[in-house]
């Protein structure tokens, strides 16, 4: 936790009357001249540091809350309580590479940035301790995370009532988990490796690029010069499912620093406690690695390192060996190799701390080898990132810009049986993004882009976002935009391909386009905090993948209507020190028009979404988290799933039946002890012990017609009790 | 089914054993420290608040001392000292572990100068 404390302060003796007086550097120990010193609720009351860095200002109001702002540098709000010399050291926020997602320290949703932002820290990930990003969001309601299906384990997050697709997923602002490591990239990123969360929620700013159509999480990962200096982790869970993380870093001098961060994890063993002959998760093994290197000067800022993954996964029915070895037995498995080389280098301004120069570079290849029963499916993809970004004033700080060049190249080759599909895609594209910022109480963000891509065509993506304070206490934002993104129809419905459905391709599909409308307000009263936002999506273009026809996966474009609403109200309260509760409840209603096979137009509720769903988290902690007490119970209602009856008549999508599943509570807890070095824990998840019955058709007879394994909705495995250890060396 | 069960139930122990912890008597100590600035209060608070029997530490930088509330039946003075050196301070008349001590920032040693 200490490493995401932006504001270090240090008191010094001697009391003042009245005013509060400090001085302000960076954490180079360099004076900041220009510093914007605001109160919170204090309308006009505004001083800047001098150019000894020295600010003196009067407040009005008892306990001021003084806020700090100075482009290129973390924003941060300080409780003032008594007149104290306050020394205040500035954290830099990389300059532009950050872009926009301001930190907090352990708030949760973060009050300065223009764009709905809830950041999930070391604290909140700690709550559940299991093992990836796919698993970090249990405690959180704007995310949720299901099974696509009840054999690859292959997970899909969704949020604002769409799938992962739409969300783009960045690693420190660099789009990573795109194209094909949609499939399993949620497991890609191990949770030890991870310093904060920060879920955006609705169209992203311009700078990321045009995919980012619903939203955006930015995965930050630990940073080689303020990380521990060792980090281990060791997990098991009673399955057998083990995990060890081991992240180093070093400072070598006052300029390098590297850190490497490493993973190896596996379930070696197979089981099936529903008993319909499938395991229940596949066995896999998984190893990855990444090495960086960080350079900081006053002048520059550059960073470089690699990353390589090698997971390999086995499902199906029990005793399947491989394809060739035991083929009698259905047998899933998938093979993947990932490679990836990134930089990004910043010139800094020393004198101009609003003015920024960085440059984003990254390579990434992937390549797996799949099969399903006995048909194969091999996917490449290689990628080509760049971004520029230069970010300066106009007259004066109130208003900033940012600018630069981006470009893209994908190069995509997959064959599924006798189907193959190659897109290369190569787009280049420009964007500005301009903001006005008056005293962090009014921030308005006006962007956009214009992409050249070399299949689709010129498109412009315009976007909007304005956040207001009102009082003292609350805030409201808006945003709305446009985005485009080119969906990767086997990637993304990897699970539906565990069935013995054929693939269908009814047309060339086109790029999938969306309008993103949204709002939200927070508003804190003492230690409670609630908050309310609604999101609404409108595609001009959508991929459909129809499931209706239980022989068949059908990808075509829409025609018709396609939209989704929801609406997520959350309640935070922290009634005594040590306790924390938070209660949510989440509305999603998505509809799309189906029928083209047929050739009709039929508005359905798209499937395996649940209408309402209620999140409740309680925490509970000793001063220093010497014991922390921790519990989640979710429930989620019904949801529309694909009718599993083959003696329906379902030619006419006017008469199929409309089949829901159940609702269902999942219920996890954990404990952990801290001592100075080690922390210790155990948990447990899906207590209530659910599971979905017969989650796969045809479990009997998988080389039949009808077999069927991207039926599940709910849990397949039932209760898993898992124990882990973190060991630290600051 | 079972094993849940069996989880719960350490779960309650767990909670119940936490709370006969204030049913338990709580006495309090005061050592004289060799702690420097508030770097050192910090290390020290935190450090002993993680340990065992100890419900809570708090250092006062104006003469040094730590004081102490603990569970008199789970840890002693005596292995409240020994804590501390190996921290890297001294704690009365028990001196700093030497190869804590030196593991401690520049500003945190014995040799720094008073400061805050």
């Amino acid at each position: 936790m200490k490493n995401i404390v932006f504001l270090l302060i240090i008191f010094s003796s001697g009391a003042f009357a009245q005013s509060i007086q400090g001085n302000i550097k960076d954490s180079q120990n360099q004076i900041l001249p220009g510093v914007i010193v605001s109160i919170i609720g204090e309308k006009g009351n505004v001083v800047f540091s001098d150019e000894k860095g020295d600010f003196s200002i009067k407040p009005v109001t008892r306990n001021p809350k003084l806020v700090f702002t100075l482009l290129g540098f973390n924003s941060d709000t300080l409780l003032v309580k008594d007149n104290s010399f306050l020394n205040i050291v500035l954290k830099e926020s990389n300059a532009t590479l950050d872009a926009l997602v301001v930190n907090g320290n352990a708030t949760v949703i973060d009050r300065l940035s223009p764009i709905q932002t809830e950041t999930l820290t070391t604290k909140t990930l700690a709550k559940a301790a299991c093992c990836n990003l796919s698993e970090s969001f249990e405690t959180n309601a704007s995310v949720t995370v299901s099974y696509a299906d009840a054999v690859t384990g292959a997970k899909q997050i969704q949020m604002l009532g769409l799938s992962g697709a739409y969300i783009q997923t960045n690693v420190e602002n660099i789009p990573n988990l795109r194209g094909l490591a949609a499939t399993f990239g949620l497991n890609y990123i191990p949770g030890t490796w991870i310093q904060s969360i920060d879920i955006g929620k609705g169209v992203g700013s311009v700078v990321n690029g045009y995919e980012n159509m619903a939203g955006v999480i930015n995965v930050e990962l630990k940073k080689p010069e303020n990380s521990e200096r060792l980090l281990l982790n060791a997990y098991l869970n009673h399955w057998g499912r083990a995990e060890i993380n081991l992240n180093t870093s070093k400072k070598l001098n006052k300029k390098w620093s590297t850190g490497i961060l490493s993973h190896a994890s596996m379930l070696p063993t197979e089981f099936d406690r529903n008993n319909d002959g499938f395991r229940d998760l596949p066995k896999y093994n998984q190893i990855n690695l990444i090495n960086r290197w960080k350079y900081q000067s006053d002048k520059y800022m550059a960073q470089f390192g690699a990353k390589y993954l090698a997971e390999d996964r086995s499902g199906g029915q029990m005793g399947f060996v491989s394809a060739q070895k035991s083929p009698s037995i259905y047998g899933f498995f998938n093979q993947t190799r990932r490679y990836e080389l990134f930089s990004k280098t910043a010139k800094l301004f020393q004198e101009k701390p609003y003015r920024g120069l960085g440059l984003i570079l990254n390579y990434s290849g992937h390549f797996s080898e799949s099969y399903f029963g006995q048909k194969p499916y091999s996917a490449d993809q290689t990628s080509f990132y760049l971004n520029l970004i230069y970010q300066d004033k106009i007259v004066d700080t109130r208003h900033t810009y940012k600018t630069g060049i981006s470009y893209l190249n994908d190069n995509y080759d997959e064959k599924l049986g006798g189907l193959t599909r190659i897109r290369n895609e190569s787009v280049p594209g420009i964007f500005y993004e301009y903001t006005y910022n008056h005293l962090d109480r009014t921030v308005l963000l006006v962007g956009a882009r214009l992409d050249k891509h070399n299949i689709f065509g010129t498109r412009f993506t315009p976007r909007v976002h304005i956040k207001q304070d009102i009082g003292q206490n609350d805030t409201w934002r808006l945003s709305a935009g446009t985005g485009f993104r080119v969906a990767n129809p086997l990637a993304e419905y990897f699970g539906n391909l565990v069935s013995s459905r054929s693939v269908v391709f009814l047309e060339e599909l086109k790029p999938e386009e969306s309008l993103n409308l949204g709002t939200s307000y927070i508003k804190e009263i003492g230690k409670l905090s609630l908050s309310g936002e609604y999101y609404f999506s409108k595609f001009k273009n959508q991929m459909v993948a129809d499931a209706e026809h239980d022989q068949y996966l059908y990808f075509y474009n829409l025609e018709g209507k396609s939209y989704t609403q929801s609406a997520l109200f959350e309640l935070n309260y922290g009634p005594k020190k040590n306790w924390e509760v938070k209660l949510a409840y989440k509305y999603v209603e998505s509809k799309q028009t189906l029928g083209k096979p047929n050739r009709e137009k039929i508005l359905f509720d798209k499937m395996f979404l649940p209408r309402h769903r209620v999140l409740l988290n309680m925490a509970y902690a000793l001063p220093y988290d010497k014991w922390k007490y921790d519990f989640t119970v979710q429930w989620n209602g019904k949801r529309r799933i694909p009718n599993a009856g083959k003696t329906v008549d379902l030619v006419n999508y006017r008469t199929m039946p409309v089949i829901y599943a159940p609702s269902f509570f999942n219920l996890n807890a954990q404990i952990s002890r801290n001592f100075p070095k080690t922390e210790i824990y155990l948990g447990g998840e899906n207590l209530t012990n659910f599971r979905q019955k017969d989650p796969i058709l045809s479990a009997d007879q998988p080389f039949s017609n009808n077999f069927d394994a991207g039926l599940a909705w709910g849990p397949v495995v039932g209760a898993t009790i898992y124990s882990g250890l973190r060991y630290k060396i600051p | 089914m079972k094993k849940v069960l069996g989880f719960l139930s350490l779960i309650l122990l767990m909670s119940v054993s936490g709370y006969a912890q204030k049913a338990a008597t709580v006495e309090e100590v005061k050592f004289k420290t060799s702690a420097k600035c508030g770097m050192c209060k910090e290390r020290i608070e935190h450090d002993l608040s993680l340990t065992k029997g100890v419900e809570k530490a708090v250092l006062n930088l104006d003469d040094k001392t730590v004081s102490i509330s603990y569970n008199a039946k789970k840890t002693s003075p005596e292995k409240l000292k020994v804590k501390i050196s190996k921290i890297g301070y001294d704690a009365d008349e028990v001196i700093a572990d030497q190869k804590a001590h030196d593991r401690l920032p520049d500003c945190c040693q014995k040799t720094a100068d008073a400061h805050q």
